[in-house]
């Protein structure tokens, strides 16, 4: 028995010890198999899924070179229906194959009828089939292509798709890389993507996505739509591709509320996209309309439902989703590795704060202790408003301003889901606010006030969640957010760990009312970041106005 | 053979049988009794008794039962050839290798020397058949096979069909003259057995079958086949098996503690506990069925009268042993078991349950003794399932027909995965060890040493890199969750968890110190957080019991009556400034203070005073009595309509028509004595008989004889004979 550093459970996740001295050797080599579920600091956790090991099929791993790892690294014995699993598992991917055929377009195709027999009577997939051309071949219409795949994954019998993608428009697009360089993972990453075809990186807040995009972008070669959250961070985008690629102003376009452009490159954002007129999705013909050769999804995590849709209709044209975050509260992951792609690419936010790509943060939870009267309101409150009353108290407002003070010489964030509330904490500082009806135009003006260090202090609501770069920030206050949502709280922390000039370091602080479901809310929000690693620190409220930090 | 030497084979077996067991010496009884257990037990008084015993029916049927087909097969042409027997000819009617088979059945008792001769004895011809190895009775005449080259090439045809049995056949008329048939009869190749059928006689079919009894004999077993494995690989497949399959046993009781499951009425556990346990272990419900049943072998668990199965003290003193003697103690209870756990769950035993009574199979522990064998003897082999089969198949012929044979090699194999006895297929040196009964099987040292530590992860979460001590995993799990199991066991901390630790009696402290003490890594402040935050408000709310309260705004009136000593023994507590409370009843507690002079008044729970306190009510509802006497004078109205409903009910049975005569009645001994007394004696009877509406007739009947519980009789209303079951029989008269 060796002493390995990986322990494979009976449920199939893996725990990967990263203090045994394999423990890197290890993780390169389960990472094409083995999903990253979380990364804390002593044991990380894999797990192995049938989507797991299907992707490590596709990029052309057997199962034996799978069972060899894991017995390999293993400390313990292995049982063997366990190791028998794997191997069935692996075998179900490939029996099933998409192609396109000169004579009947695409194709499903088997070597093995008894599986294509087992499929076809599927009440699922029988209607997304067209005529049988022999025992072992089924013509499919093209536009079912993402609906069968989908329904095939459901049943267990992943089909391997040859029918390759469509070029879509050329157009010359490369990255010039002067006075900067690709890091090493931002390669691997859109290499990775490139050779899967379609898919999802993953890749922590403040490590660059947007150079991955781009660099997916050089290696397609072809007009690109990029759908992101907002029109700010369309904005974002132009400007991050003017600066890192050969693309000048007026190849790139802007389809938000304001502007309607449509050029080889164009930037859409969600919102327009799922725009209703007379009950019709009046944008979406934007996806077809058009030849494109790559559809980046950024912030994949928010993908709204009828992009899903649509997005199954395009299965032809390469895809690819960015996101720091893959969890949605929804439970829609699933639908993000069918219809958008398997995930690509991951690495553990530690790592790249170890690489010096991302600040290091400390995170801290400051608990608020209510007042007498804050505690009684908050008692006598509706349940479906007890959230809002304490997370809205006025010893909070009190205690984000002393953090401001604090801090008044670092660049600061303070981050409020009640209008009301940062609408007084931003008149009671007299600092500028950025909400919701803020004009796009204002927005631009006070982040680059900010950016530029001309406003030290800036109060938003969930409108800056993501996709807004402020490098210098280095101090968040998060005084209220969407209930438990792992994902805003990842995402705002992501706000501030853009690395400084100087080195510094980035502290988040949440405020956090004692005993009521702030609490637990906060609990469910920091799981996340603590299974990435981020480990919070409590201090109370009292702390901060005696300066103890 | 004739009628006259077939009464004398059997005046001189009897006798020669028991003759021959006492000239056998002492080690050939040893052997007898080694091979066949049964005939000792009780020990017969003598040899005449133990010959006795050991031609009767049910220890000949153990003792073919246990021969391979080789050995059967060579039984059977014993049986087919002709008295007195020769090694000779039993070889010229097998295989020269039979000589070495007739030494075992010898052995056995199944043969006996008659001086140079060998014996069947008679009752195992009547065992095997009147047909062994399909061969036809024996003939009346003697046989003239030259007669056969002028034999019409019909008859040529029906001998060839009937030569490997089965040597009956239907044909239209035996009487029928100048058919193939008829000729084969009349040259005694084929005899009449009734109007259409005929059969060839034994000698007719030994002749054509060149002497030979069986078309094919497998004198081996056929050869297994399977996959080749290294022993390093079996072992380790095998010791993560044990591991497992302790840890089921562990964590199925743990569980069954806190999820105590109930017996079916019909005795064992539902299917729907089944899957939830399955579902709990993470493994199928075969499997779960598997370790429950292992489980309730050893004893750590039982149902108890009250229906509820839950694990026993021996549970305790299982978890103190050690890996390799909790093992070998259900590795041996389930090679013995008649019980057979793969029978929970197959489709066609429905109402089959774990721990249920409807598991046992006689030759399960059997076949687990030859598969183990079979193993034993090839190292390093996997055998497939359909080799496995056919080679059991062999060595145990199955004798009574249905698939359980073969499912149970499949079941065996499986089962000894999960045990670790074999190892991705293969025998592994513990299961190897096992067979041998060696003195240490070695698990105690291959099984992952026990981890006496843990790491707490900022995640809330803590995960013991290996199996735990038992104290820790015990501690641990009363305020951790269990996350995943496997090698390593990953325990969550949360809201809940903690609360039932404090449930349990541990404070915040006691938690803190403990996991302090066994974590490896230091304590993150957010559980400590966790931990203190629950246990401040753990308790903060309280909860009891009380019957009566006192309530006064002036705090010195309560202080009076707390220091009270006339009113100690109502056994007041103080648990605010204003209020006591009491466990005695309120209307005793008001007298108590009244007669120490205070003013209490009642107080309802609105809280407004009861004034009038004297007027004492029942708590219960209005109960009457029912008046039991006469009943008082009805209404006109109820004695009109009262007569309508007599005057509509004759004219009813008015239009009805007239009963037959009185249907006889006796008692069931009654009943049994008169139709014993006239069976058979052709005197006609009345019986009254209920049919299955539950009407009663009357019929005239002739008994003619009575067998299990049905009186069959001739009935004179439609002259044939019928059966009437003698329970529906309501009494009998002579008619």
């Amino acid at each position: 028995m060796s002493d390995g550093p990986l322990i494979v459970q009976s449920d199939k996740t893996l725990l990967l010890d990263i203090d045994h001295p394999l423990s890197t050797d290890c993780r390169r080599a389960i990472a094409p198999f083995a999903e990253l579920e979380k990364s804390p600091e002593h044991i990380h956790t894999y797990r192995l899924t049938s989507l797991g090991l299907w992707n490590a099929r596709a990029a052309g791993h057997d199962a034996e070179k799978v069972i060899d790892v894991l017995i390999k690294y293993s400390r313990f014995a292995i049982p063997h229906a366990l190791l028998v699993d794997v191997a069935e598992t692996m075998g179900r991917y490939g029996r099933l194959r998409l192609e396109s055929d000169p004579i009947h377009g695409l194709i499903l195709i088997s070597t093995d009828p008894a599986v294509l027999q087992e499929v076809v009577r599927g009440k699922k997939v029988a209607p997304l089939l067209g005529a049988k051309i022999d025992n072992e071949t089924i013509a499919v219409h093209p536009s079912q292509r993402g609906h069968l795949k989908q329904a095939l994954l459901r049943l267990g019998w992943p089909a391997e798709d040859f029918a390759g993608y469509v070029d879509g428009q050329a157009h010359e697009i490369s990255l010039v890389e002067d006075g900067w360089h690709m890091r090493e993972y931002q390669k691997l990453a859109a290499e990775g993507f490139w050779h899967g075809g379609s898919g999802v990186v993953v890749l922590p807040c403040g490590a660059g996505k947007t150079i991955v995009g781009a660099a997916a972008m050089a290696h397609a070669k072809a007009t690109t739509l990029i759908l992101v959250t907002n029109t700010v961070a369309a904005r974002q985008w132009r400007d991050e591709l003017l600066r890192r690629t050969n693309l000048h102003e007026d190849e790139i376009g802007e389809y938000s509320g304001a502007k309607k452009e449509i050029r080889p490159v164009t930037i859409a954002t969600y919102q327009v996209m799922t725009t209703k007129k007379n009950g019709l999705f009046a944008h979406l013909d934007l996806f077809d309309g058009h030849d494109w050769g790559l559809i980046i999804y950024d912030e994949v995590h928010l993908l709204p439902a009828p992009i899903f849709r649509f997005t199954a209709d395009i299965q032809s044209r390469r895809r690819l989703g960015l996101t720091a975050t893959l969890v949605r509260e929804d439970g829609m992951e699933g639908e993000v590795f069918s219809l958008i792609g398997p995930k690509r690419f991951d690495v553990p936010w530690k790592e790249i704060e170890a690489q010096g790509y991302i600040a290091p943060a400390d995170c801290v939870e400051v608990r608020v202790t209510l007042t007498e009267h804050e505690r009684l309101n908050y008692a006598t409150a509706e349940t479906e408003n007890r959230y809002r009353v304490c997370a809205t108290t006025a010893t909070k407002k009190r205690v984000a301003i002393a953090l401001a003070k604090i801090h008044e010489n670092d660049q600061v964030l303070i981050i409020g889901q009640y209008i009301d509330q940062i609408d007084e904490i931003s008149s009671d500082l007299a600092v500028p606010i950025i909400k919701g009806d803020t004009p796009i135009k204002e927005r631009e003006f006070l982040y680059n006030e900010f950016r530029s260090g001309k406003i030290k202090c800036l109060v938003v609501s969930k409108v800056a969640n993501f996709s807004i770069d402020l490098p210098e920030a280095s101090i968040a206050i998060q005084i209220s957010g969407t209930f438990g949502s792992r994902q805003e709280e990842a995402q705002r922390l992501g706000r501030i760990l853009r690395p400084k000039a100087d080195g510094r370091g980035a502290r988040f602080y949440s405020l956090v009312a004692r005993d009521t479901v702030d609490q637990d809310f906060a609990q469910n929000r920091q799981r996340f970041l603590a299974e990435q690693g981020y480990s919070y620190r409590i201090i109370d409220a009292d702390d901060v106005f005696t300066g103890k930090l | 053979m004739s009628e006259l030497k077939v009464v004398r084979s059997i005046m001189r077996s009897a006798p020669s049988f028991a003759d021959e067991l006492r000239a056998r010496s002492d080690s050939e009884l040893q052997l007898l009794f080694k091979l066949r257990a049964d005939l000792i037990a009780p020990v017969p008084s003598d040899m005449t008794a133990l010959s006795i015993r050991a031609t009767s029916g049910p220890s000949l049927v153990r003792a073919i039962e246990s021969l391979n087909q080789w050995q059967f097969e060579v039984l059977e042409a014993c049986v087919a050839l002709e008295e007195p027997l020769s090694i000779k000819s039993i070889i010229a009617a097998t295989d020269k290798a039979a000589a070495l088979i007739i030494n075992e059945l010898i052995a056995r008792a199944l043969l006996y020397k008659d001086g140079e001769d060998l014996r069947a004895p008679r009752a195992l011809r009547d065992m095997i058949g009147t047909q062994p190895a399909g061969l036809g009775p024996v003939g009346p005449a003697k046989v003239k096979f030259k007669d056969l080259d002028e034999a019409p090439k019909a008859a040529h045809e029906i001998l060839e069909r009937l030569t490997w049995g089965p040597p009956r056949g239907q044909v239209g008329d035996v009487r029928k003259k100048g058919t193939a048939v008829a000729w084969l009869i009349e040259h005694h190749f084929l005899i009449p057995m009734d109007q259409t059928t005929v059969a060839m006689p034994r000698e007719v079919g030994l002749f054509l079958r060149k002497g030979k009894v069986h078309k094919k004999i497998t004198t081996t077993a056929p050869e297994l086949v399977g996959e080749k494995r290294k022993q390093s690989e079996i072992d380790r497949a095998a010791i993560a098996g044990i591991s497992n399959v302790l840890r089921w046993c562990h964590e199925l009781m743990n569980y069954w503690a806190e999820e105590t499951p109930s017996t079916l009425q019909a005795g064992g556990l539902g299917i729907r506990d089944l899957r939830k346990a399955a579902e709990h272990l993470g493994v199928t419900e075969n499997c779960a069925a598997f370790v429950a049943e292992l489980c309730y072998l050893s004893g750590i668990v039982v149902a108890d009268p009250d229906g509820r199965v839950l694990p026993t003290s021996a549970f305790d003193m299982w978890q103190l042993k050690t890996p390799e003697e909790q093992w070998v103690e259900i590795a041996t209870l389930w090679s013995l078991t008649s019980r057979v756990a793969g029978l929970v769950g197959k489709a066609d035993s429905k109402n089959v349950n774990a721990l249920g009574a409807e598991l046992d199979r006689v030759n399960a522990a059997v076949i687990r003794a030859h598969i183990l064998k079979m193993l034993l003897e090839r190292a390093e082999l996997a055998p497939s399932l359909d080799s496995a089969q056919s080679f059991i198949q062999w060595v145990y012929p199955n004798r009574r027909g249905g698939t359980l044979h073969a499912d149970l090699v499949e079941w065996t194999l499986r089962e000894s995965e999960w045990l670790g006895i074999t190892g991705q297929g293969a025998l592994s040196s513990f299961g190897n060890r096992f067979i041998e009964d060696a003195d240490s099987i070695k698990i105690n040292e291959a099984l992952p040493k026990p981890v006496d530590h843990i790491l707490i992860q900022a995640d809330n979460t803590a995960i013991a890199p290996g199996p735990l001590t038992i104290e820790i995993a015990r501690h641990l799990s009363t305020f951790a969750d269990i996350e995943s199991r496997g090698g390593a066991t990953v325990y969550r901390f949360s809201e809940s968890s903690i609360r039932r630790g404090l449930d349990h009696g541990h404070s915040g402290d006691e938690i803190r110190t403990f996991l302090t003490k066994t974590s490896k890594t230091p304590m993150p402040q957010p559980l400590e957080y966790l931990i203190s935050d629950v246990a401040r408000k753990h308790g903060r709310l309280k909860v009891g019991y009380a019957n009566t309260y006192l309530r006064c705004e002036d705090e010195a009136t309560i202080n009076q009556i707390l220091g009270d000593k006339r009113l100690e023994h109502l056994r007041l507590r103080q648990i605010a400034p204003q209020v006591i409370i009491s466990d005695t009843e309120s209307r005793e507690t008001i007298e108590e203070l009244r007669s120490a002079g205070y003013f209490p008044a009642g107080e309802s729970n609105t809280g407004s005073v009861i004034t009038a306190a004297g007027q004492t009510r029942a708590k219960s509802r209005p109960k009457p009595p029912r008046i039991i006497g006469e009943a008082t004078e009805p209404s006109q109205t109820i004695l009109n309509s009262a007569v309508r409903a007599l005057r509509a009910g004759e004219k009813a049975s008015a239009r009805q028509p007239q009963r037959g005569a009185e249907v006889p009645r006796s008692t069931a001994n009654e009943t049994m004595d008169m139709l014993n007394k006239y069976i058979g004696e052709e005197v006609s009877l009345i019986i009254g008989y209920a049919d299955t509406n539950g009407g009663v007739t009357q019929r005239i009947i002739d008994p003619l004889s009575i067998s299990l519980g049905t009186l069959v009789a001739r009935d004179h209303g439609s002259g044939e004979v019928q059966h009437f079951r003698i329970p529906r029989i309501t009494g009998v008269t002579p008619a």
